[in-house]
């Protein structure tokens, strides 16, 4: 009996042990992950990156091939797509996360990026940079000649037929907001963080100066005046690319997406009548209005945040309350479903949503280029 | 005798099939003739009907079964993985009961911790378990899933292997019957209702969690990544012909967990009932 005791207690005891050494096996992989990934940062010099005059067309074949180009997916894969169909390969992605690790840790060799968010994480070395500075270069979409066209400003077509007074003192008042805030980047930041940023003052004002590129240059690198502009050539682009990469399995959504055409998702009379008015546009039918933001407060939105700290809303009679996205707050569906009055989209989710029955209309484009890139590590 | 018995059974089981079968068909019937949309106050956008839902499902049979392949080997994976990490636990806290029971209750905190923390805490954690992005990324959720697994197993397990008939253990002793012999001939049949126990709670939250840990896994397949996808992109009616097979699989497997018990406790029931 008492044998058969200690048998039992060894027995377990063994099986104690087998189950510790099973945890401290998973968990030594678990680190050895984050050593190789010290490795992988110091071969930099081996070469295993790519030779700064390398063409997109190579690097994008090589990273295609190797299956590790990375986007967020969720409606911000086209551009990408594009480009993989461009060069002849594949157009499947790894879902790459909010922030930039697996860019740094070589999970993603050619990772997606904001111009004036993950690029500006990936160079600099304020908190939450990665400090790659001129290590890192990027493939442009609007060189590329696939960009699509990104934030926009937009509302339903019942709320801009219900309400066209409001809708142009709306567009009037935040074009002013941006003018003022690309002419005073370094303020609009401010102002911005103020209002509750989610990013560190240096990256505010790095944004700020990022994004006053992409609202006054377009697609081809040409200075455009009239904020908030629609222009056909880039408009019709990002819609026959939406056309080609949006993917519905809803058969239904799917050939109504075919028939859209640019009068389906935007019209222009009502950032024409804002333009020509000088703020006066009579009775507003009504004077309360949200807007609902596709993301956390920061300077990508500065033009809001200006319009609203300057008093520009109050000025033409409207309460403005800006309400900010994030996670995966559908801003189409907060608008159609009428939460808010407008929002702000990337028109290729503007399209995706009418194809699959909402009436959404865009009334000003802010983004005049795309601001996404592609960018790579290279060798030193 | 036997055929009362027989009738009473067939009775019990028409209606506890039968009322849960009228029942949705209430609703599907309200929800086609959109009485339910009006009862919600809610639009055939954000709820559109079912049969638009039933001919997206239809007319994308390949790429759902793709995704819910994925999805079913993560959420099987890790209910097999995790079950026997459970039982295991049981075991060893059967054999040390002094601290047994106190290391289960520290052991179900993990089951306090949520999903979605530890979903993208796996997916850093497995970056170099493979090159191939597919792999890895099935690593993860599996991973996820057992831990969620583990808890619910190792206390029924636990209390399988403790929780003895009267008796029971004062005649196995009687015998002279060693420890081994108590531990494979009364306390593992003795646990099996438990385990069954488990598994009814472990079943549907293995697929829960493995349709939320695939919203951040690495590579993009699986039911849960679908559902998310399609909301995002506001379009509901591929949404929710995805949600449809999310609750399709629950139930398939539910289903199959209530037959592998009428079968392997079928012996046993009736001496249960008559203790």
């Amino acid at each position: 009996m008492k044998t058969n005791k200690n048998k039992m207690m060894k027995l377990c005891a063994l099986v104690l042990v087998a189950a510790m050494v099973v945890m401290v096996f998973t968990s030594c992989s678990g680190s050895k992950s984050s050593e190789a990934s010290t490795d992988g940062t110091a071969a930099t010099t081996a070469g295993k990156y790519y030779a700064s005059d390398a063409t997109a067309e190579s690097i994008v074949k090589d990273a295609a091939a190797k299956g590790k180009v990375g986007n967020w997916g969720l409606g911000n894969e086209y551009e990408i797509q594009a480009l993989l169909s461009k060069f002849g390969q594949d157009t499947k992605y790894l879902s790459q996360a909010f922030d930039m690790n697996g860019f740094d840790d070589d999970s993603i060799l050619l990772a997606s990026a904001m111009t004036y968010n993950e690029l500006g994480l990936v160079k600099n070395s304020y908190k939450g940079g990665y400090k790659y500075g001129d290590g890192v270069k990027y493939i442009d979409m609007n060189e590329q000649g696939v960009a699509m066209l990104e934030d926009n400003l937009f509302t339903t077509k019942k709320f801009a037929t219900e309400n066209p007074n409001t809708t142009k003192a709306f567009i009037y008042a935040t074009l002013k907001g941006w003018e003022y805030a690309c002419a005073n980047p370094e303020e609009a930041a401010e102002i911005v963080y103020k209002s509750g940023s989610s990013v560190s003052t240096e990256h505010q004002a790095y944004m700020a100066a990022e994004v006053k590129k992409l609202v006054e240059t377009d697609t081809t690198g040409s200075a455009v005046k009239n904020y908030g502009n629609m222009d056909e050539t880039a408009m019709q682009q990002t819609l026959d690319l939406a056309k080609k990469y949006i993917k519905l399995s809803d058969s239904t959504a799917a050939s109504k997406l075919q028939t859209l055409t640019l009068n389906d998702i935007r019209d222009t009379s009502y950032l024409k009548d804002a333009a020509a008015s000088a703020g006066k546009f009579g009775k507003l039918e009504k004077t309360s209005v949200k807007v609902q933001l596709k993301w956390l407060p920061q300077a990508q939105f500065m033009g809001y945040y200006v319009a609203l700290s300057k008093g520009y809303y109050k000025d033409v009679g409207l309460t403005v309350t800006i309400v900010p996205g994030g996670g995966d707050i559908g801003e189409t569906t907060a608008v159609n479903s009428g939460q808010v009055d407008f929002g702000v989209t990337w028109v290729s989710n503007l399209i995706a949503a009418n194809a699959g029955g909402m009436n959404l209309v865009e009334v000003a484009q802010v983004f005049q280029r795309s601001g996404l890139v592609l960018v790579y590590k290279i060798n030193k | 005798m036997n055929k009362k018995k027989h009738r009473k059974i067939t009775k019990d089981s028409v209606t506890s099939v039968l009322y849960p079968l009228l029942f949705g068909a209430v609703i599907v019937v309200l929800w086609q003739t959109q009485i339910l949309h009006k009862i919600l106050g809610t639009d055939t956008f954000v709820l559109p009907l079912p049969d638009r839902i039933f001919t997206i499902i239809g007319d994308n049979m390949g790429a759902i079964m793709e995704n819910v392949k994925a999805t079913v080997i993560v959420s099987l994976g890790g209910l097999i993985l995790g079950s026997a990490l459970g039982y295991l636990l049981g075991m060893i806290a059967m054999a040390f009961p002094k601290w047994g029971a106190g290391g289960l209750t520290v052991v179900s905190a993990f089951n306090a911790v949520p999903i979605i923390a530890i979903a993208p805490i796996l997916n850093n954690l497995t970056k170099d378990f493979s090159e191939d992005a597919n792999t890895r990324s099935m690593i993860a959720k599996t991973l996820v899933v057992t831990i969620t697994c583990t808890v619910a197993m190792s206390i029924n397990a636990f209390r399988g292997f403790t929780e003895l008939k009267p008796f029971s253990l004062d005649l196995m002793k009687s015998y002279a019957a060693n420890k081994a012999t108590i531990f494979f001939k009364l306390r593992v049949p003795n646990s099996l209702p438990y385990v069954f126990t488990a598994l009814r709670v472990s079943v549907p939250a293995s697929i829960i969690s493995a349709l939320v840990s695939e919203y951040f896994a690495e590579y993009i397949i699986g039911v849960g990544r679908q559902i998310r996808e399609n909301i995002v992109l506001a379009q509901y009616a591929t949404a929710w012909a995805y949600i449809v097979v999310a609750c399709a699989i629950g139930i398939v497997l539910y289903l199959i967990l209530l037959f592998a018990e009428g079968i392997l406790l079928k012996n046993r029931r009736p001496r249960w009932k008559s203790v």
